[in-house]
């Protein structure tokens, strides 16, 4: 009596990876070949660029650091480079998974919430204000992008929590898209009436920059994202269920509003690091994703690890291009991933149509 | 009957003679007398005007202007991005000088049947054509002249002094996040910068570079590997640093600037408003580049 | 006496009060195991509200909920999950999850904070799915389903939480006739055969009559009458329910009650 009905449905299935194997060895096979991805482009990635070096010299102790330029060139130009590129491009790809999965909808992206928006206009503030100020090893740019990004996650989360302690993700994307076109409005006032130089200065700043040329930053930057990482690690299960529904996942023995809120703090916390490390680069946070899911599935537990990697990869790559493809001039990281990112989902587009 | 075709022949020869010598004057659509209401929105420009005698003429300038120090009384009217049009207009200017590119704003200007001088931004050459320009749009042709004269026999100076000395390679910044290496913005190998560093006995290490700014990074600051750093800043921005703003560039060791501490800090706005003080600031160049020259 | 809710009272927004609407007022209502119980009412009764706190999504104002004498709110969400699984009206995934993938989900509450399903999971995933007859579907895309086969692949989802209660919200208010029947059977199939208690939330008079033993009938967040389903659907219930005049009587040939509505009363 109970009858299939695939005569009135689309009867091919869509091609798939065989969801019946165990999910234990595709997750261990996922994290190998995508970390073999990504550890291959971080370590080729600092051997290329305009300047050609040998990596022999560079490595080459006996000669005195201050008279070695391959050296300085692959230790102080190119590696801190890729690895910002790295730690950025991981955690942008692995805010995206997570926002698109608690908000529910494909094209959330890390900066949907208004977070990248409190980040620029920290960083603009204190480009303008001449606050051409450093404490300690850390220019005051960065520090005021995480205090920016820090004070609109706030208002956002008290926003949408206004209703009772379990987030309200409508209330939450309305939240993040009325911060976000206020604090646009603020920023081009601000650049209204700064000097014509911080005007390009502060444009330049949004259009992303992986070139820090030392280690500092990025140490300051680590420890943030490692513990946006921890906070990231109890999520995967959770985000499956969350993705189906609210009701659905309490009914599947979920706590909503604490996932809801390790959710967005964990995905607020790591976009910050990232946008006040390198500025907002855009693109990253959901082209990963999307790619990944094409590649591996959708359930979270294998993209949210697999984000992580392919984005450093993805961003690591894309900057190697940014510095190599016009040489000597170099394009900012964020219009290559714009410029990829752009025909990306055209291409979506047109073959879900 | 010849006689009256004769006056007729040179009443429409002055006639025209009139208009014809009328075109090329400046820019400016004239009235022919000097103007005694001027509004300035380029600081280069006032700069001139005031080194020329016309100060007095000058009755607003634009939110930028800090010299000379007379600027600080008169009211301040906008700049590129801002120009206050109203009150440009109430204070009944007979000449305003704006920027090449606020094209709407002449517009606007010449159909409520106002004088503009439209400024080019260029190399030192222009500068000084510009100088000449404003001497006469002033009625102080002759002031110019002589300012122009000056100038041009300063640069000579200049030249003369460090002639016959090894030419360093130079990176000019302008501009860089304090404490940092990072948005470096150094002169290439176009403009007032870059030909005033080439006067002052340097060699721009990005000279091959067509344009007036490159943004290099570390990479490319260190395969140029300059032999001396010159810092350039307006006076305008403080950095209170806690330590000496040269000490971002200890990372870059193996450039031969940072090797043999030739990384110089000069501060003034006179060193990045292409006008009168241009010769002023090539000196400056010169003396960091070799103050040997100097003694 | 199995699952009860003991004089539950929820109110939607009541923190903020701005559009705060009283659901449920003083509701009591007992469900003996092995029943199949029907929550009946016209729109706004508050029997969905109902269902969800029968089921722990929300925890009542007042008032409480016990499972086999223990109260939902001193079991831990998990442990809930594990007893008690609910099937919504409607599911609409963000992303474009499997059959299989869908079902596995149910084994959430069974799983530690880190574990992976394991093959054992899996068997019960697949027992779940042929027991509502899709397992067949299972490597297929969710979303490319039809509106029966969904609801089924739902359900068999809920079955994976090996449930003691199934609560169901308006099971086949989307479905066709077809599809209303096949999961009718199913629904009675896995009530007899597998001793799910079940309660169900339903527009559907004829349904409800054809599924349940037991029938609470609610109007404006309080219970009009509970009880055997033949002794409690009268047509004077159903005029005091909906204000329609029925014809309420036993079909010989379906075997069960059946109402068919006659006219409006003014």
């Amino acid at each position: 009596m109970i009858t299939a009905d695939s005569a009135e449905t689309d009867g091919t299935p869509l091609p798939r990876r065989t969801t019946s194997s165990s999910i234990r060895g595709r997750l261990a096979a996922t994290i190998l070949g995508f970390g073999t991805v990504a550890l291959a482009t971080c370590v080729l990635a600092p051997l290329v660029g305009t300047t050609p070096i040998s990596l022999t010299r560079a490595l080459d102790r006996s000669i005195p650091f201050d008279q070695n330029v391959d050296a300085q060139i692959f230790f102080v130009a190119r590696l801190p480079r890729v690895l910002a590129g790295a730690l950025v491009g991981s955690a942008l790809a692995s805010a995206g998974v997570v926002l698109q999965a608690m908000l529910r909808n494909p094209l959330a992206t890390p900066f949907t919430l208004g977070v990248s928006a409190g980040a620029s206009l920290g960083a603009m503030l204190v480009i303008v204000l001449g606050g051409a100020l450093t404490l300690g090893p850390l220019s005051t740019v960065p520090m005021a992008s995480l205090a920016g990004a820090a004070a609109a996650t706030a208002v956002v989360y008290w926003l949408a929590t206004r209703q009772g302690h379990a987030m309200s993700t409508s209330v939450l994307l309305l939240a993040g898209v009325t911060l976000n076109s206020f604090l646009s409005a603020i920023i081009m006032f601000v650049q209204y009436i700064a000097d014509f130089a911080q005007v390009y200065r502060a444009a330049r700043w949004i259009m992303g920059d992986l070139d820090i040329g030392g280690y500092d930053t990025l140490i300051a930057s680590l420890p943030l994202v490692l513990a946006a990482y921890v906070l990231f690690a109890w999520l995967p299960a959770s985000l499956n269920l969350l993705s189906v529904g609210k009701d659905a996942a309490a009914a599947r023995g979920v706590d909503v509003p604490r996932a809801q809120r390790l959710a967005f703090f964990s995905a607020s916390l790591a976009t910050s690091a990232a946008v006040s490390l390198a500025g907002p680069i855009g693109f990253v946070g959901i082209v990963v994703p999307h790619l990944v899911r094409l590649l591996v599935g959708v359930d979270h537990r294998i993209v949210l690890p697999a984000s992580a990697l392919f984005g450093a990869a993805f961003l690591v790559a894309c900057d190697l291009l940014a510095r190599t493809i016009l040489a000597p001039i170099e394009i900012p990281v964020g219009v290559v991933t714009a410029m990829i990112g752009g025909p990306f989902f055209l291409w979506l587009l047109v073959r879900k149509s | 009957m010849a006689a009256r075709a004769q006056k007729l022949t040179a009443l429409v020869a002055v006639v025209l003679a009139f208009f014809l010598l009328d075109a090329p004057l400046a820019q400016s659509r004239d009235t022919g007398s000097a103007p005694r209401r001027i509004v300035s929105l380029v600081p280069a420009i006032t700069e001139m005007l005031f080194a020329i005698g016309a100060g007095p003429q000058v009755v607003a300038v634009s939110s930028y202007d800090e010299f000379p120090p007379e600027v600080k009384a008169l009211p301040k009217v906008g700049a590129l991005l801002d120009p206050d049009t109203e009150r440009i207009l109430a204070l009944r200017p007979d000449l305003i000088v704006v920027y090449g590119s606020q094209s709407e704003l002449e517009k606007q200007l010449e159909r409520a049947h106002l004088r503009t001088f439209s400024y080019r931004h260029g190399g030192i050459t222009t500068t000084l054509d510009t100088i000449r320009e404003v001497g006469l749009a002033t009625g102080h042709r002759r002031e110019s002249d002589d300012l122009v004269s000056s100038l041009k026999a300063r640069l000579d100076a200049v030249r003369d002094r460090v002639k016959g000395r090894p030419r360093p390679r130079v990176l000019l910044v302008f501009e860089r996040l304090a404490g940092t290496l990072r948005e470096i913005y150094a002169s290439g190998g176009v403009g007032f910068l870059h030909e005033m560093l080439e006067i002052a006995g340097g060699t721009n290490v990005f000279a091959d570079v067509g344009r007036e700014s490159v943004q290099p990074s570390v990479e490319t600051l260190l395969a140029r590997a300059p032999d001396v750093i010159l810092e350039v800043r307006a006076a305008g921005l403080i950095e209170k640093s806690g330590s000496d703003e040269r000490d971002a560039w200890a990372a870059l060791s193996s450039i031969p600037a940072v090797k043999n501490r030739r990384v110089h800090l000069v501060r003034g706005d006179y060193l990045v408003v292409p006008g009168p003080r241009l010769a002023m600031a090539t000196e400056a160049f010169a003396h960091a580049l070799h103050p040997e020259a100097f003694k | 006496m199995f699952l009860i809710a003991d004089r539950v009272t929820y109110t939607y927004n009541r923190r903020t009060g701005v559009e705060a609407v009283k659901a449920l007022r003083e509701v009591s209502v007992s469900v003996d195991r092995g029943s199949f119980t029907g929550l009946i009412g016209p729109n706004g009764c508050g029997k969905t509200t109902l269902l969800k706190l029968l089921a722990g999504v929300l925890s009542p104002d007042s008032g409480t909920v016990s499972l086999d004498g223990r109260p939902l709110a001193r079991m831990s969400r998990r442990h809930v999950a594990r007893r008690l699984a609910v099937v919504p009206q409607e599911t609409h995934p963000a992303f474009d999850y499997s059959v299989l993938e869908m079902a596995l989900m149910g084994r959430h509450p069974h799983l530690g904070a880190f574990q992976l399903e394991g093959p054992a999971d899996i068997a019960i995933a697949h027992e779940s799915l042929t027991a509502t007859g899709t397992s067949h579907l299972a490597e297929r895309s969710y979303m490319s389903l039809s509106g029966g086969e969904k609801q089924r692949v739902v359900i068999a989802s809920a079955l994976t939480q090996a449930p003691e209660v199934l609560l169901l919200d308006e099971p086949t208010a989307s479905l066709d006739l077809g599809y209303q029947l096949e999961v009718g059977l199913l629904l009675r199939r896995l009530n007899r055969e597998r001793s799910a208690t079940m309660v169900m939330a339903t527009h559907d008079l004829n349904l409800a009559a054809s599924l349940c033993d037991t029938l609470v009938l609610m109007r404006n967040g309080r219970v009009l009458a509970s009880g055997n389903t033949s002794e409690v659907l009268t047509s004077a219930m159903v005029r005091q329910l909906y204000d329609v005049e029925a014809d309420v009587r036993v079909h010989e040939l379906a075997g069960h009650l059946t109402v068919v509505p006659l006219g409006r009363l003014s």
